[in-house]
């Protein structure tokens, strides 16, 4: 070898030295729509530079089904099986607000028996709600125990939600004017007096100790967990001012410092006769979000406790007519769901079903924060934040 | 507050004089050209954007049953839904726009969750929120045709087979007493 080749050696060598910086382009990462973290058919389109996210697309609509269309054919009674549908992990809740909503067009006075008995089952639907969540986000960062404990509670709620209603998920429970009476019954037991079944009021006493049980287990599981604490803390921070404007609501909402809960400022269902706490966080990232929803858990406990003791004698049912015909006139009720507002808008022009009912869910705005929330994260912690938002897709999409 | 101050002064705030507050829902109109100023000015109050959506007002209409009388203005009304998070106050605002040019400035700037709101409207009634960032269909697949909810478009599957279908449904045994079943929607 020449001294010159050494030169010529030696330069190549500092070349490369020099542009030991590799280009790496951008990359775009798909994650759906068939993806276990994505909790349904939710799809994002990231642009990833290495880790970092630098721009990100939700793609939505794979279970859009068109039930504001399809409400435009049904009468009003059977929209109450189309709205079970749209969050099926707390179905119960679904029907509360386009109950309400009807009843009020129709200057229906619901039977107070009535309206504890949708109470009681709106805070077991949320306490059910929030055990999917509260054992999902911990199984995403990899730890399966918390699932293992709150799904077995989970369980127990349900069955009680199954003896009352009849249905696990979709309980088509409310009557407009009050509720079902007690499965089973047919108009050629007219004279039996149908209720709650036997027991119920017990049993969903003791289930909610069960429920507090298995919420301090979680508290020592999970929240006190190092690695958990890693993964979650200062992770997904949505400020307070960012939420309002993209309509983030319930838990997620108050995750971020508000203290918003429509359950103390509408009058949808007498929360007002029940003493809980709304229960928010400082910070707003994926830690908060769950010790947010941990500790209402409790809170919903201490609810159905209450109005379990209180829960007056009387029907279940107000007089409505055979034919369910609504007055023409507008109106928005809106309801604290599990995973927050829900909201119906009825437009009636006097028919037996709406002219037009816009149907406002919850995931569909606490989703559409996603694009300026994941803007520069890191992809692990993508799963993290996902999970941390509590969202159904049938939510999303409806 | 009662919704019929809020909904009176709230119009006051954007300078408005058609308001109503019937069935407890406060609402007030907004003439299409002042409907992002009046969000803007209620902004601060008002931070919380809960949803936005529309209704097509038609005569003739192909699905469900047409508005009960005859002189409805066949128009499109934007609705958003705007809240106080403090005190719980709510209201919606509506505003007309017509059917040979149905465009409306978009809300994207003001509130960021309008942005698929809007989107959403836009695929669904075929309105064009002139400003939006990125007004692509959000729901639909991308070779759909038409605006589903505007009530020209034809449901497929009460095409296919009316609605209620023609089962034959038992009369109910007569009862005493109150009822809610209605034979009539059991099919």
């Amino acid at each position: 070898m020449t001294t010159a080749d050494r030169q010529t050696l030696s330069m190549h060598h500092s070349e490369v030295q020099v542009s030991v910086e590799l280009q790496t382009p951008d990359m775009t990462l798909n994650l759906g729509p068939q993806h276990p973290s994505t909790h349904g058919v939710l799809r994002l389109v990231a642009q990833v530079d290495g880790e970092v996210i630098k721009e990100l697309e939700p793609v939505v609509g794979y279970m859009h089904r068109g039930y504001e269309k399809l409400a435009e054919v049904r009468t009003y009674p059977q929209i109450t099986a189309l709205v079970n549908r749209i969050d099926w992990v707390s179905g119960f809740a679904n029907e509360i607000p386009f109950m309400v909503a009807t009843e009020r067009l129709m200057g229906i006075e619901v039977p107070e028996r009535a309206q504890y008995i949708r109470l009681i089952l709106t805070e077991m639907a949320r306490i059910s709600n929030h055990l999917v969540f509260l054992s999902s986000l911990p199984l995403e960062l990899g730890a399966a125990t918390p699932l293992m404990h709150a799904l077995r509670e989970r369980e127990r709620v349900l069955d009680l939600i199954e003896g009352a209603t009849g249905g696990r998920f979709h309980p088509n429970f409310n009557r407009i004017g009050g509720v079902k009476p007690a499965a089973g019954a047919g108009s050629t037991q007219k004279k039996v007096v149908q209720d709650l079944p036997q027991g119920f009021l017990e049993q969903t006493k003791s289930a909610m100790e069960y429920v507090r049980d298995v919420c301090a287990d979680m508290v020592n599981l999970v929240l006190g967990n190092e690695i958990f604490m890693q993964r979650t803390k200062g992770v997904g921070i949505i400020p307070a001012d960012k939420a309002l404007a993209f309509g983030v609501s319930g838990p997620n909402l108050r995750a971020s410092g508000v203290p918003f809960d429509l359950r103390k400022t509408d009058d949808y269902l007498p929360y007002s006769n029940f003493d809980f706490d709304v229960v928010t966080g400082s910070n707003g990232d994926c830690f908060d979000r769950y010790a947010v929803r941990l500790e209402e858990v409790v809170q919903a406990s201490r609810i159905v406790d209450q109005a379990v003791e209180e829960i007056p004698a009387g029907d279940l049912q107000a007089k409505v007519p055979r034919i369910i015909k609504v007055p023409k006139g507008e109106i928005y009720v809106r309801a604290e769901n599990p995973k927050g507002e829900m909201g119906y808008y009825i437009v009636s022009e006097g028919g037996r079903g709406p002219y037009r009912l816009k149907i406002r869910t919850a995931s569909f705005s606490n989703l559409s924060v996603l694009s300026w929330l994941l803007k520069g994260q890191l992809v692990p912690d993508l799963i993290a934040i996902l999970g941390s938002l509590d969202f159904v897709l049938g939510d999303v999409d409806r | 507050m009662s919704p019929s101050e809020l909904a009176s002064r709230i119009a006051g705030a954007v300078g408005s004089d058609r308001f109503s507050s019937d069935n407890g829902t406060a609402k007030v109109h907004i003439a299409a050209d002042r409907w992002v100023d009046a969000h803007r000015t209620l902004s601060a109050e008002m931070p919380y954007f809960s949803w936005l959506s529309a209704i097509d007002w038609a005569t003739e209409v192909v699905v469900g049953d047409a508005p009960e009388s005859e002189d409805i203005e066949p128009r499109y009304e934007v609705l958003s839904c705007l809240g106080n998070v403090e005190n719980g106050e709510s209201v919606v605002l509506s505003t007309a726009i017509s059917k040979d040019d149905p465009s409306l400035d978009s809300l994207a700037d003001v509130y960021g969750g309008a942005d698929w709101h809007e989107r959403e409207a836009a695929e669904m009634f075929g309105i064009d929120f002139v400003g939006h960032p990125n007004l692509t269909g959000i729901y639909l697949p991308d070779s759909f045709e038409g605006h589903p909810l505007r009530k020209s478009f034809a449901l497929l599957s009460r095409e296919v087979k009316p609605w209620p279908g023609t089962v034959d449904v038992e009369p109910m045994p007569d009862e005493e007493g109150p009822s809610t079943e209605n034979p009539e929607d059991a099919g």
